[in-house]
């Protein structure tokens, strides 16, 4: 590795993309960046009445399943699940992704034949051991057998920038995340008060190390939220995502917005879509949410026409979120959303 | 209270030392080393813990994250803090030409201001440091460069003041420090551990009779971190909260206890990082500069007086 590690890197180009064609492809052998050149509908999966206490494991096996995730493809692959452990506290639970989930997400992957690891780079602690104490996933991956990588402080290798809509050249990602055949991320389904919404793709922020952005990652904070998040998710090699949509959070999200209680699980391949979905049935426009507007076509699908709803159909599911009453938000809510302070 | 000759002896080995047992060297973790063991007296363990960081330094004067990664280069402060730490125990000069270079650096660094703006509760004007190059200032490596600037004789340079004032301002009005921000869109933010323990490490160098030492926020915080010690945290951040605590002569049976046991799960898991930041909890050198008038605690003492037989 050069000084700063900055070595270069094979592409996927046009051909091999079109090559793969399929939806499980298109979640487990195609890089983001070429998902995009795909064609044909995007599924997505939702399901409702989920809880923590229930079969989480066969939900997910279903989602994957329907998202076109081929369980053949996973086994003896490497699987790192990203979950999202921003700024945990036993106080508000609701604002990370919560262990049982994790755990059903590994069990489903592991009877694939997939090798699991955990790994998260807390955006605003900088010490991981006492994000995983508060937010109870540390001691659920010890009752797993799980291995976690602390993200934050691993080696580092320099990825040019595929998605080229901030101006930086390459992003820095952690060995953990390169070594990784498949990144699963794993957000809780929350409001977020810059941008209107974090999910599978604002997860993603929480794979880049804080050695090398800070805490918090304030570098991508610098050359723009919306832009840099759909940078790192063009970088990144391979990802689906498997939202916690089960005690989410509204209002002043992502760390200190109030409950809401929604019982749902999303899985897709297509993270965009995903998003664009829960967009949807937390009342906001996807169309307005900054970023799945940049990401549009380029790394997936956000028309709902281009999407197809597997599992259940999310209209009879919305149910419009709280969102804070500040300027840059009132534009991307329905009309029978409720604006708080 | 302090660690036991054998931890010492664990840590020296480890030099220099990365955030895990299996990681490469990184410079925080070599610097809180380089620092725990000269104030243990350990000074030929600390000597090649300081002679690793003067490798790695560059032209600049700055000290990189790690070997291979120039930037960020906010372990400079640490660096600046365990050459100083050595010399003084060394009672020599060793490090001075590097010292010299990584203050001017230093000095010459700054976290980006913006205007301020009715959505953020904290003053963004003040000027510290900021972990990237060409970001905000942020809490933490101001907290390690005003400690780093104050050991190298600059207590009253208008940068350490104006840092100082900048780690005050980030304090919540109920007590303790969030990672940076106070209050976004009108809504207070939480409180943490490690960033608490080190501002008020930061702090401790400023005195209890400074403007910054009469704020009522600073008791605060250190009752917010007294309670917090009390429930489950990560080395880590129990390591910094002593060290928030003992620079400003708050010490109990519970710190030793916790001590104890901060010691025996760091050498469990190996971790350098760890090992060193409890070593450095223990030791004198968290606690208040002489230069900075809160001298409450005893100056250092020797290695045979503060090792103990304690912990693993």
């Amino acid at each position: 590795m050069t000084k700063n590690g900055q070595p270069t890197e094979p592409l996927i180009d046009r051909r091999t993309a079109l090559a793969t064609g399929g939806l499980a492809a298109a979640g487990l052998i195609a890089a983001p960046y070429a998902r995009g050149l795909l064609r044909g509908p995007s599924p997505v999966f939702l399901a409702s009445g989920q809880r923590y206490d229930g079969p989480l494991r066969q939900t997910i096996e279903d989602g994957l399943a329907a998202a076109g995730v081929d369980a053949g493809s996973l086994r003896g692959k490497r699987v790192l699940l990203k979950p999202n452990l921003v700024e945990p506290s036993r106080q508000i639970p609701h604002m990370t992704t919560h262990p049982a989930v994790i755990l059903a997400a590994a069990e489903a992957l592991r009877g694939w034949g997939a090798s699991v690891t955990v790994g998260e780079a807390p955006g605003h602690v900088r010490d991981t051991e006492t994000a995983l104490i508060e937010s109870g996933v540390g001691e659920a991956l010890a009752d797993g057998g799980l291995e976690f990588a602390d993200l934050n402080y691993q080696a580092v290798g320099w990825r040019r920038n595929r998605g080229r809509c901030s101006p930086l050249r390459g992003v820095y990602l952690p060995q953990s995340v390169l070594e990784a055949d498949l990144v699963v991320s794993m957000p809780k389904m929350k409001t977020h008060h810059w941008v209107g919404l974090t999910c599978g793709m604002k997860n993603l922020y929480g794979v880049l190390p804080g050695i090398k952005y800070g805490w918090p990652k304030n570098v991508l904070h610098h050359n723009g939220i919306p832009q840099t998040v759909v940078d790192i998710n063009a970088t990144l090699p391979r990802v689906i995502t498997i939202v916690d949509g089960i005690d989410c959070m509204e209002g002043d999200g992502p760390i200190l917005g109030s409950p809401k209680p929604m019982g749902l699980v999303a899985v897709g391949a297509d993270v965009p879509a995903v998003d664009a979905t829960i967009a949807r049935i937390m009342g906001l426009d996807p169309q307005k949410i900054s970023y799945l507007a940049l990401a549009r076509r380029r790394l997936g699908e956000i028309e709902d026409s281009q999407i197809e709803q597997r599992g259940e159909p999310w209209r009879p599911l919305r149910s419009p979120f709280r969102m804070l009453d500040e300027p840059h938000l009132q534009e991307l809510v329905a009309v029978d959303s409720e604006l708080v302070t | 209270m302090g660690v036991s000759r054998s931890f010492l002896n664990r840590l020296a080995s480890a030099l220099p030392g990365g955030y895990s047992a299996d990681s490469a060297p990184a410079s925080e973790p070599t610097a809180w080393a380089a620092i725990a063991l000269a104030e243990a007296g350990s000074l030929g363990p600390a000597r090649k813990a300081c002679d690793w960081l003067a490798r790695v330094q560059q032209r600049t004067g700055a000290v990189g994250v790690t070997a291979d990664q120039d930037l960020p280069a906010w372990p400079t402060s640490l660096a600046i803090l365990a050459w100083q730490t050595y010399d003084a125990h060394a009672q020599g000069k060793h490090y001075q030409a590097n010292i010299d270079a990584a203050v001017a650096w230093a000095l010459n660094t700054s976290g980006r201001t913006v205007e301020r703006k009715p959505q953020i509760g904290h003053d963004t004007t003040l000027v510290g440091w900021s972990w990237a190059p060409d970001t905000h200032s942020w809490l933490e490596p101001t907290a390690m460069f005003i400690r780093a600037l104050y050991a190298a004789g600059h207590a009253t340079h208008p940068r350490t003041l104006e840092a100082t004032r900048m780690i005050v301002d980030r304090l919540l009005p109920t007590g303790g420090a969030n990672y940076g921000n106070t209050r976004v869109l009108d809504q207070y933010l939480l409180p943490h551990v490690q960033p608490t323990g080190l501002a008020m490490w930061a702090l401790a160098a400023a005195g209890p009779d400074s403007l910054e030492g009469r704020d009522p926020r600073i008791g605060a915080s250190l009752d917010y971190l007294q309670a917090a010690i009390a429930r489950p945290l990560g080395v880590a951040s129990a390591a910094y909260a002593v060290m928030g605590l003992r620079s400003h002569g708050r010490q109990s049976g519970e710190i030793d206890a916790l001590l104890q046991s901060l010691a025996e799960r760091s050498l469990r898991e190996r971790s350098p990082y760890k090992m060193a930041l409890v070593a450095a909890a223990t030791q004198t050198c968290v606690r208040p500069e002489a230069n900075g008038g809160a001298a409450s605690n005893p100056p250092s003492h020797n290695a045979t007086s503060n090792t103990t037989a304690a912990p693993a």
